[in-house]
């Protein structure tokens, strides 16, 4: 029990504190005031997750979080990792809440409660190894959402918003379970590694062995099992895919990121994004990373990434381009987005070692989507921070039109935008370039190199409408007799975009430190799977000699 | 190119250049917006600082050899991206032209931007940052930040301060030249990865000198080449890849006209000259000849049009179109006559065009109107103004004298001799084909484009300046004020300078562009391996050139 309560500090201290909130909430005579509380509630996760850093390197302390967790969670330090993520994203995005919630007359409780039990869920479904914590992860995660989506009971869009996501939501949870009770029908196992283990061994020869048509009995087997692994696999795609919004699961999103209450809208982007990214890592590199063994077909899913990969790039992009509002284009550009990370992630099951040693090609892509995600968390909290702090109740912030001339109202907020569309459109000395950096080189190592022209040829299209952004706020006034966003005074929001302003620029200049802590992230984490093909033949003659 | 002559005793001035416009741009951000004086007399204070700095390069520089300056400290170990600076031939009067033109810019600007000042001296001293890191940086990673870095505060300079038409005009410049870098960023990934997998010790390396020895199978390396031309190219410009530079010309203020011309443009000669060319010998001569014939395309189109233009800020900036193919033409004909000639013309080419913008921002600033035909005698009423623009048309259309006749004819003759398009033209049945290299008409169309160039010129000035003033709005125009003056006269004494004594800026070019031309030579021996199927490591003596006698200032 103390060890459990230790490895899984960071998603205790959420739910202790969702609790908390609560009873808070229910007994304290006025609305508000929990903001602070709780993004406070999301730095102590991530100083939790920080300060187990090391003990995640350390044997003796995995052997024994392997078996508090029983191997429903992994204590690893990609799940550190995207934990800080999750909950630095979290954070941030709680401080923006604060004082647009109050401005807008939305401050109510149950909002941070809420929110403390998504990030809870985000990260039970990033360090999810079993899939049933998948899904129970992502319910956790996604009722939480789908409530802060609409949160504006009095807007018809948000309730439009909200709608269309719990609906298109259930769906692709309903897909993702039915991936896994077929998955757990052909092996037994609902644990990844017990799935894996199952997949890489052959259709074991039944009782009736030595009669006549045993044989082409157990090809029959066999192929029935590898076809439904790949129905499976494509389904648990498919609802992962839903999550994270990549083309063509999409169609919730721009709603819904328009319909939520901005900081909602942040804070959904960036979370959900990490946590679902996390858990897609694990599942199709821990299940079906093993391109090699039996289940070699299902291990054909960079084929299928590589068109989701594509096919949101050029989508997200394309309709972004096209946008009137800066919401909605932050939500098309959020898809876009998507498909860099799944341009990165194609690469991550590539174990061949690396020329000289410093792990697998594909060791360093799942590095590449880690930092990328940080980096995307930052730049995105920021942008929408900044559209925060620019509009006022009934004088917000949206279109284009409403930050026309903001450069010269409000300089400040006008520079910080600037910083994170830039680094959303990977200008360098941003983040963001040095993140899709990361990308490109994945896929140039793996020889992508045409995936690789797509993400620049992509970000070119990006930097256009990133680039209006600016243009409306540095080089037009606005029409006369328009209604003016007019900033509003907030010290919470303003050190928010402070915060990431510093973080896009610092990661940016001196990525060093946090990409290397992503690389030592995926190094251990990817040790097992990088080893699988070597294992599996060992493992399958262990589970000979002993059959169950 | 090699280090022969490694700085003694590390230094930190390639630093000081780049970063202190930098930092100061940002301090002057938060700086408080009543006090103009006070802004004007930090920008100025730091760009005439950095100027006296940047002097410094040039001690001992005369037919020095090599890398000078060096500073190399890791920056990003994981992903071997260095930090890595370094100042030669190639590059030296570069920075020296943009130290020059930074303050002299701003002051001039003082005068006409007025409204947003802080902003505009921010975004120059970055961009000088930029533009100074992007021409001394060695490491690739390095060089593409500087690279892209500079797009932004040239953006805002041109759509926040410039013309009627600004927006856009300055989002077709980013995006043209974001759209144009990102493939040699593709293409640096790559080499970046393969240099990796060859290296014995496999680590990622950025360094110029160690992407220097990679060779590559043909078609590689004309890709490769392809991404690194284009992206340059559209820097140059190039014909056909000019199409933003007039808009973004006629758009940006004087100010960002003059550095966008003088400074900005050189950035994709040089990037030829740095990278594209020695990195990718092979590809580069096969498509030399192409290479020039669109650079002569370029000096004859851009006349040709900059001969038609009723606007007169458009004239300048098709010249420039012409002028920047003589630069090609002298870096793809790899004379050394002809390249120091195209080195040279690059810094003529800043001075001059630099000038003639600040000149056309005169009128502007006076008329508010660049229309050619709503000027006539200008020289009765602008005596001053008229004998500036004068000794700036004559450097612009080479005459001797002049800082551009020296360009121009270094090109033009080197060019004849150049080894850039051979067609056999007599069969000997014992010896096979004799060869003769097409420099000659390549020569000829460039001289073709200086003929043009007088035309045009001087078509432009005999309708300002000649002639009856039937516009009366033109009577009581003011002549040159001191600011004025003040920005021309040093301009005005570089462009007779180096008309009259081009050896003393030639004699720091010459031997690193000899030594580029060695190089060039001997890689391309190298990588001429038609079987080679795969990417391969070149040793040291294939593209260390044998060493050649220095040249001695006594042997002139």
């Amino acid at each position: 029990m103390k060890d459990l309560l230790l490895y899984l500090l960071p998603i205790v201290i959420l739910f202790i504190g969702g609790f908390t909130l609560m009873l808070v909430d229910a007994f304290q005579k006025e609305e508000g005031g929990l903001a602070v509380p709780t993004a406070m509630l999301h730095f102590a996760a991530a100083a939790a997750a920080l300060a187990l850093w090391p003990y995640a390197g350390n044997a003796a302390d995995l052997a024994r979080a392997q078996v508090a967790f029983n191997g429903w969670l992994a204590f690893d330090r990609t799940t550190l990792f995207l934990d800080i993520t999750i909950a630095l994203g979290g954070g941030l995005a709680t401080l923006l809440a604060g004082s647009y919630l109050n401005e807008h007359k939305l401050e109510r409780g149950e909002y941070y409660t809420l929110i403390t039990f998504a990030s809870a869920g985000c990260m039970m479904l990033a360090g999810a190894t079993d899939l049933i914590m998948v899904f129970i992860g992502l319910e956790t995660l996604s009722l939480g959402v789908y409530a802060l989506t609409g949160f504006r009971r009095t807007s018809a869009r948000s309730q439009e918003g909200a709608l269309k996501y719990f609906l298109l939501g259930s769906f692709a949870a309903a897909l993702l379970l039915y991936g896994s009770a077929l998955l757990y029908g052909m092996t037994g196992h609902t644990d990844l590694a017990g799935i894996r283990d199952a997949l890489s061994r052959a259709v074991e020869m039944p009782q009736i062995a030595g009669q006549d048509g045993a044989a082409q009995f157990v090809a029959v087997q066999q192929t029935v099992r590898d076809r439904v692994t790949i129905l499976a696999m494509v389904l648990i795609v498919a609802g992962l895919a839903f999550k994270v919004g990549a083309v063509p699961f999409h169609m919730w999103t721009p709603d819904a990121y328009e319909g939520a209450p901005t900081p909602a809208t942040a804070y959904m982007a960036v979370t959900v994004k990490a946590a679902a990214f996390g858990a897609m890592l694990r599942v199709l590199i821990g299940v079906f990373g093993d391109t090699t063994g039996s289940a070699s077909l299902a291990g054909g899913w960079p084929g299928l990434l590589v068109w989701l990969a594509v096919l949101s790039m050029l989508v997200g992009n394309l309709v972004a381009l096209a946008q009137s509002n800066v919401k909605r284009m932050l939500a098309y550009s959020s898809i876009a987005h998507g498909g860099y990370i799944l341009a990165a992630f194609v690469v991550a099951p590539r174990a061949e070692p690396m020329p000289g040693g410093g792990g697998s090609i594909g060791q360093g892509a799942a590095a590449a989507v880690l930092f990328y995600l940080l980096a995307y968390t930052v730049s995105n909290v920021g942008a929408f921070g900044a559209l925060i702090l620019a509009g006022r109740r009934g004088k917000e912030a949206v279109s284009y039109e409403d930050l026309a001339g903001l450069g010269k109202r409000h300089p400040a907020v006008a520079l910080a935008l600037s910083f994170f569309v830039l680094s959303l459109a990977g200008m360098p000395p941003t983040v963001g370039f040095f993140a899709k950096y990361n990308v490109i080189r994945s896929a140039v190592e793996a020889g992508y190199s045409w995936l690789a022209l797509a993400v620049v040829i992509n970000s070119a299209m990006g930097v256009y409408y990133y680039l209006r952004v600016m243009v409306k706020m540095y080089m037009h006034d606005p029409q006369p007799g328009a209604v003016r966003a007019e900033p509003m005074d907030s010290p919470a929001t303003s050190l928010t975009l402070i915060a990431a302003a510093f973080m896009v620029l610092v990661l940016g200049m001196m990525p060093q430190r946090f990409y290397g802590y992503a690389l030592e992230a995926v190094k251990l984490a990817a040790a097992p799977v990088a080893a699988a093909p070597a294992d599996a033949p060992a493992a399958a003659a262990a589970e000979a000699g002993n059959p169950r | 190119m090699e280090p022969t002559q490694a700085a003694a005793a590390p230094t930190h001035l390639l630093s000081v250049l780049v970063w202190l416009p930098a930092i100061a741009g940002i301090f002057i951000l938060f700086l408080p917006r009543q006090t103009p004086g006070l802004l004007r007399a930090v920008a100025l204070g730091v760009g005439l600082f950095e100027f006296g700095k940047s002097l410094q390069l040039l001690i001992g520089s005369d037919y020095a050899r090599g890398f000078r300056f060096v500073e190399n400290v890791e920056w990003i170990p994981s992903l071997g991206i260095r930090y890595h600076l370094g100042v030669d031939g190639l590059s030296l009067w570069l920075v020296v032209l943009t130290t020059f033109l930074t303050p002299l810019v701003l002051y001039v600007s003082f005068g006409s931007i007025k409204a947003r000042q802080k902003e505009y001296i921010a975004s120059m001293l970055l961009l000088q940052s930029a533009m100074i890191g992007a021409f001394v940086a060695l490491d690739l990673f390095l060089f593409y930040v500087f690279w892209e870095l500079m797009l932004v505060p040239m953006y805002l300079i041109i759509g926040v301060f410039g013309g009627p038409n600004r927006v856009y005009a300055a989002v077709k410049f980013f995006i043209y030249t974001f759209a144009g870098s990102i493939f040699m960023l593709v293409a640096i990934v790559y080499m970046v990865v393969t240099f990796k997998e060859l290296d014995p010790s496999h680590r990622y390396s950025f360094d110029y000198l160690d992407l220097m020895r990679l060779g590559f199978p043909r078609w590689t390396e004309l890709a490769l080449f392809g991404a690194f031309a284009v992206s340059f190219a559209i820097k140059v410009p190039m014909f056909p890849l000019h199409t933003w530079l007039p808009d973004a010309h006629t758009e940006a203020p004087t100010g960002g006209s003059m550095i966008l011309a003088a400074v900005m443009l050189k950035l994709g000669t040089y990037g030829f000259m740095r990278f594209a060319m020695p990195f990718f010998p092979g590809a580069s001569h096969m498509v030399g000849p192409t290479i020039a014939g669109l650079a002569c395309a370029g000096i004859l189109y851009g006349a040709a049009v900059a001969w038609r233009q009723k606007d007169f800020k458009k004239l300048v900036a098709y010249s420039s179109v012409s002028h920047l193919g003589f630069v090609m033409l002298g870096i793809i004909a790899r004379t050394p006559q002809a390249t120091t000639g195209a080195v040279l013309q690059s810094i003529n080419h800043g001075i001059s065009t630099g000038a003639l913008f600040l000149l056309v921002g005169v009128i502007y600033d006076r008329r508010h109107t660049r229309d050619l035909g709503e000027f006539g005698g200008l020289a009765k009423v602008m005596p001053m103004y008229a004998t500036f623009f004068i000794l700036v048309t004559m450097s612009s259309i080479g005459l001797p004298f002049t800082n551009g006749f020296v360009g121009e004819f270094l090109v033009i003759t080197g060019t004849f001799t150049a080894d850039l398009l051979r067609i056999p033209y007599h069969v000997e049945r014992s010896s096979g084909p004799s060869f003769v290299g097409m420099g000659p008409l390549y020569a000829s169309l460039a001289a073709l484009g200086v003929l043009f160039g007088a035309i045009y010129m001087l078509e432009a000035v005999q309708k300002v300046f000649w002639g009856p003033i039937n516009n009366p709005k033109n009577r009581k125009l003011k002549d040159l004020n001191e600011r004025e003056l003040i920005g021309l006269i040093p301009l005005a004494i570089l462009i007779l300078w180096i008309g009259l004594r081009p050896q003393d800026f030639t004699k720091s070019i010459e031997p690193d562009v000899q030594g580029w031309i060695d190089q060039y030579e001997q890689k391309r021996q190298a990588v001429t391996r038609p079987s080679a199927q795969r990417p391969w490591m070149l040793s040291e003596s294939d593209i260390r050139p044998p060493p050649r006698r220095q040249p001695r200032a006594d042997a002139r």
